[in-house]
């Protein structure tokens, strides 16, 4: 048996289950240690996901590699900080149930099936096991008429990705007989070619998993529900889950269907425009700043799914790159929005920073340089990250894709810029509540590494470079 | 020839009571069709040979779920005059996507094939005579497929968590039965005997506690008094 | 005459005589339960119970049955005409289809099939559906309150009742009924698996309505329950259906636990007597047990009710199928 692959899925399985009962039995609320225990566990996964060794296992329906170790960190990162972020804001808005942290927890474990899927139906469920927490915790706050509204909307519009999903992977399956991605990947190169109905079936496989990442044109449900959603929910669907959507898509589309690269090299790079574009314009005139988050991750997305049509190892790279420093950035900047109360109630319009600079000044710089960064300032992170998927599309002759990112990331320079203006010279708003340490610190930890990644980008990107080796060898 | 008849009775209803599901005006009858819909796909399924899913989709989706959603049928006042204002406003561009969609999957059908060894790949549902049916998913349920059958537990898990998460209060000022309070009393409460002919205020037990203090209620006496 | 047995329309014919020989019983059994229950309950009350009709009221339950037939069968207004004469034909009707599968002796079944026992279960669950169906239609709070329980009750105790049909499933290795009897051929599954043989029987108090889990019908605040609204044949029908419903879940019980046509020891003059006869005998101890509850206990609270069957039953079945299926990898004795 080759089960112990699965080692950090298995652990953090049985650990979220014994949180589970240790969680529910106690008479009062035990939402402090139980989110304690669920970083504890995550960390610990994250060890095990250092030190696995790669292989297929448990029927072929699981791989382990490089490329599963990159995103599986990032998304077990993303999710702990997640976590670690809600702690304050969950207890302060009365949303402070063990359940919360538990369901983050059994979140990633779908995330970690996703990226170490090797099936189609491992796909499936890996999606369902990360979607149906998601639903749950977007509606957590359930007195809430907009949090239930995105619960709801997410859940019905996610369920219609994951059949649109289901119905290309049946297609997919008529044609080759197996669901297995290696089998699938002999069948798809056997010189016979494809008909259409396979080209249709991956065309709704990506619909299904564009869904999920909220690129264009599936992205409807994003702006209501990150602004419905509490704050750290927002934070979370922003990060890790998007990495592991990422992730899965580009294992599906180079993976098994990498011989038919010229097929869907086209639908994403059409995505990819269409989400660059969208998330420069629309944010534009977005007040509620969770809104405006949204807007920019369907930008950032595009960004990042140029990387993917390039389909070279430089482009995956770019990719991976792309999201690493995304996750940094955005939960830093997540970090700042949790941390927004004015006199103990969470306030979320782009007014409510005015004058941040005079009122909290090293919020308002950390917030400053998660700006700049996401613009794509030089020498900030987030500038490297545009530069390598801009660099990769150049180079492979994706003119049109590396005009438009150029572009749009400078219309996009102009609301994240704006933030800066009403945070430095707007008159103050009045004084915000001052942040708890732990948003202090996710603040500060990911403003160095966005500040300081020009110095040191050696080990990222070698991890990166291997990652993408690992995908397409 | 005996088969074959059945098959096109039980598919003939199981789609006929399929467009009754969208089209009955009453929601009750909607989900009573849906039920008999259940019951013919079972039977297909019989037919076929797969008598162990047959059972399980009668006990799981007609013993339980759909229990489950006639009741929430049932308690919800649905006006489903109201549901169908827009139908007629709505119903061509329905018809024109349900059109292209059709025209696609036409499309798709008419220019099919498969890869080369797809026919190898397929798994057989039935591994022979000999190998009953539930002793054939179970053998490859819990041997090849035992990674998916687990995440499907641990989705349903969540799916519990969530509804108690979303649904579940604590209301004030309901009462609780504590058995183990109720057992452990045992001890203190015990039975008397009691005189004939006496009542429990002989035996010093007052019940409701009498007042502390009694206002004088004297008009409210000598009344009381005339009326026996 | 050998060839004619074997044509469709021969065929056909057997199962039907097949049928009449089971069910013409069953439907004696019934009438004359409804008889034996009201001297039984009498007997324990110090009562005398029916003794006018016929010696010692043995003509009693055709009297009722002659009585009910002659009334008018009273459809209230704004009531769903259609389902409401369905619902007590529905329930009459499962409570007669699940006899298909029952093995009165070995090999004696209408339909000696793989999937028994999911068969037995799937019929059973669908019981609710007359319940649910008659509260509904008709069209009265009382009814549809009834039903409402009921419903919930039904499905409540059928999850641990699931649960034990699995561990007894686990000791025998097959979905036939006829082999489940056949694995208690040294022991009967009630002494090894006692505790889920009594969480079996209250389950089944519970899914056939009965004392003291007869809250659906509760006289004292829902009138009469479901069928409040019910009259003449259509009442009968539900008397009857629910008098089947006790004679096959002491029938399911007496083949999952009381070793069917299985005499008690293998010896000589236990082995005189024919299986069918020692299966009736086993039922009717079960039946007597039903009634000697409904003569015991007071009726659960509904609380207390969901209570025992979701917070009690379910994790106890649970726990107590892990430790069986431990047990029997760790002993061996797993059935190939």
């Amino acid at each position: 048996m080759t089960w112990t692959l699965a080692l950090p899925e298995l652990v953090l399985a049985i650990a979220g289950l014994v949180i589970l009962v240790a969680g529910v039995l106690p008479k009062q609320e035990t939402f402090f240690p139980v989110s304690m225990a669920c970083i504890g566990s995550l960390l610990l996964a994250a060890v095990l996901v250092l030190g696995q060794p790669e292989g297929t296992a448990l029927g072929g329906h699981y791989v382990a590699d490089d490329f599963s170790g990159f995103m599986k960190l990032l998304a077990i990162g993303g999710a702990a900080i997640g976590i670690l972020l809600s702690l304050d804001y969950n207890t302060k808005e009365g949303l402070g149930r063990f359940e919360f942290p538990l369901l983050m927890l059994l979140a990633t474990i779908g995330m970690m099936v996703m990226i170490s899927a090797n099936d189609l139906l491992s796909l499936y469920l890996g999606l369902e096991l990360l979607s149906l927490p998601l639903y749950v915790i977007a509606a957590f706050n359930r007195d809430s008429a907009r949090s239930a509204e995105a619960g709801l909307k997410y859940f019905v519009l996610g369920a219609l990705a994951s059949g649109l999903l289901l119905y290309g992977s049946s297609l997919v399956y008529g044609f080759a007989g197996t669901t297995n991605f290696d089998r699938l990947a002999d069948a798809f190169s056997a010189d016979s070619g494809v008909t259409a109905g396979v080209v249709v079936g991956i065309v709704f496989v990506i619909a299904g998993l564009a869904f999920k990442v909220s690129a264009v044109p599936f992205h409807m449900w994003t702006p209501d529900v990150y602004e419905g959603a509490p704050t750290p929910v927002t934070a979370f669907f922003a990060a890790a889950p998007k990495v592991a959507a990422i992730a899965l898509l580009a294992r599906v589309l180079v993976g098994p269907f990498g011989d038919l690269a010229g097929q869907w090299q086209q639908v994403i790079t059409l995505v990819s425009l269409g989400s660059m574009t969208l998330g420069g314009f629309a944010a534009i005139g977005q007040r509620n700043i969770k809104r405006l988050m949204a807007y920019s991750s369907i930008g950032h997305v595009g960004y990042a799914l140029m990387g993917l049509a390039v389909a070279n190892d430089v482009g995956l790279r770019g990719l991976l790159v792309y999201m690493a420093i995304y996750v940094a950035m955005n939960l830093g900047t997540f970090a700042v929005l949790i941390a927004m109360r004015r006199k103990g109630r969470a306030v979320e319009q782009v007014e409510d920073l005015a004058g941040l600079g005079r009122t909290d000044l090293g919020t308002a710089v950390w917030m400053a340089v998660f700006m700049f960064s996401m613009a794509g300032i030089p020498p900030l992170a987030g500038f490297f990250g545009k530069l390598y998927v801009f660099l990769a599309a150049v180079q492979a002759g994706f003119w049109t894709l590396a005009v438009v990112g150029v572009l749009t990331s400078v219309v996009s320079a102009y609301y994240y810029l704006r933030i800066v203006k009403v945070m430095f010279f707007d008159a103050p708003a009045g004084a915000l509540d001052p942040a708890p340490a732990s948003l202090t610190v996710v603040m500060a930890a990911s403003g160095l590494f966005t500040l300081f990644f020009v110095l040191w980008p050696a080990p990222l990107l070698a991890a990166a470079q291997a990652a993408a080796a690992a995908l397409l060898g | 020839m005996i088969a074959a008849l059945a098959f096109y009775l039980f598919a003939a209803i199981l789609i006929a009571s399929a467009v009754m599901v969208v089209t009955a005006r009453n929601p009750v009858h909607s989900v009573l069709f849906l039920i008999l819909a259940f019951f013919n796909a079972a039977a297909l399924f019989l037919i076929a040979g797969a008598e162990f899913l047959a059972m399980i989709l009668v006990i799981v989706y007609v013993g339980a779920v759909a229990v489950l959603f006639l009741f929430v049928v049932m308690m919800l006042d649905i006006d489903f005059a109201r549901l169908r204002e827009g139908f007629q406003r709505y119903a061509p561009i329905g018809a024109i996507i349900g059109g292209i969609l059709f025209l696609e999957l036409l499309l798709v059908l008419s220019g099919w094939s498969f890869a080369d060894q797809a026919d190898d790949l397929r798994l057989s549902p039935n591994p022979g005579a000999s190998v009953t049916n539930a002793a054939a998913l179970g053998r490859i349920l819990y041997t090849d497929y035992v990674y998916l059958f687990q995440l499907a537990g641990l989705i349903l898990l969540v799916a519990m968590i969530g509804a108690i998460v979303l649904t579940h209060r604590e209301r004030a000022g309901t009462k609780r039965q504590d058995i183990a309070v109720q057992v452990a009393r045992s001890g203190s409460v015990v039975l008397e005997e009691v005189p004939v002919g006496a009542g429990i205020k002989a035996l010093g037990i007052r019940r409701p506690p009498e007042p502390e203090a009694e206002p004088p209620k004297v008009t409210h006496d000598a009344h009381h008094g005339g009326h026996h | 005459m050998d060839g004619f047995l074997s044509t469709p329309i021969g065929i056909l014919a057997i199962t039907i005589a097949q049928t009449l020989a089971l069910l013409v019983p069953v439907l004696i059994a019934v009438a004359y339960l409804t008889l034996a229950e009201r001297k039984v309950l009498a007997a324990m009350q110090l009562r005398k119970g029916p003794n006018v009709v016929g010696p010692f009221g043995l003509l009693q339950p055709f009297a009722d049955a002659l009585k009910m037939l002659m009334k008018e069968t009273i459809v209230p207004s704004g009531a769903n005409r259609f389902l409401f004469i369905l619902a007590p034909m529905l329930l009459f009707m499962l409570a007669m289809l699940a006899w298909a599968v029952i093995p009165v002796n070995d090999g004696w079944a209408i339909a000696d099939i793989n999937v028994g026992v999911l068969y037995l279960f799937a019929i059973s669950s669908l019981g609710v559906y007359g319940i649910i169906i008659a509260g509904w239609a008709s069209n009265s709070k009382y009814a549809f309150l009834g039903a409402l329980r009921s419903a919930a009750q039904m499905v409540s105790y059928e999850v641990s009742m699931g649960f034990v049909i699995v561990t007894v499933l686990l000791c025998v290795g097959s979905l036939n009924l006829s082999e489940v009897v056949r694995a208690q051929q040294n022991v009967w599954f009630f002494i090894p698996l006692f505790p889920m043989f009594v969480i079996f029987f209250i389950s089944i108090l519970a899914e056939t309505n009965r004392a003291p889990f007869d809250l659906p019908e509760g006289e004292s605040e829902l009138v009469a329950g479901f069928f409040v609204e019910y009259s003449s044949m259509t009442f009968a029908l539900f008397f009857l259906g629910e008098y089947a419903n006790m004679i096959l879940m002491s029938a399911l019980t007496t083949i999952l636990f009381l070793g069917g046509w299985l005499p008690p020891v293998a010896v000589e003059p236990f082995t005189w007597i024919p299986g069918p006869i020692w299966f009736a005998l086993k039922i009717c101890l079960c039946l007597f047990v039903f009634i000697w509850v409904r003569a015991t206990f007071p009726r659960y609270r509904y609380d207390q009710l969901m209570r025992l069957g979701w917070k009690v039953f379910l994790p106890f079945s649970l726990v107590w199928l892990v430790i069986t299926a431990a047990v029997l990898k760790l002993t061996g004795w797993l059935p190939a």
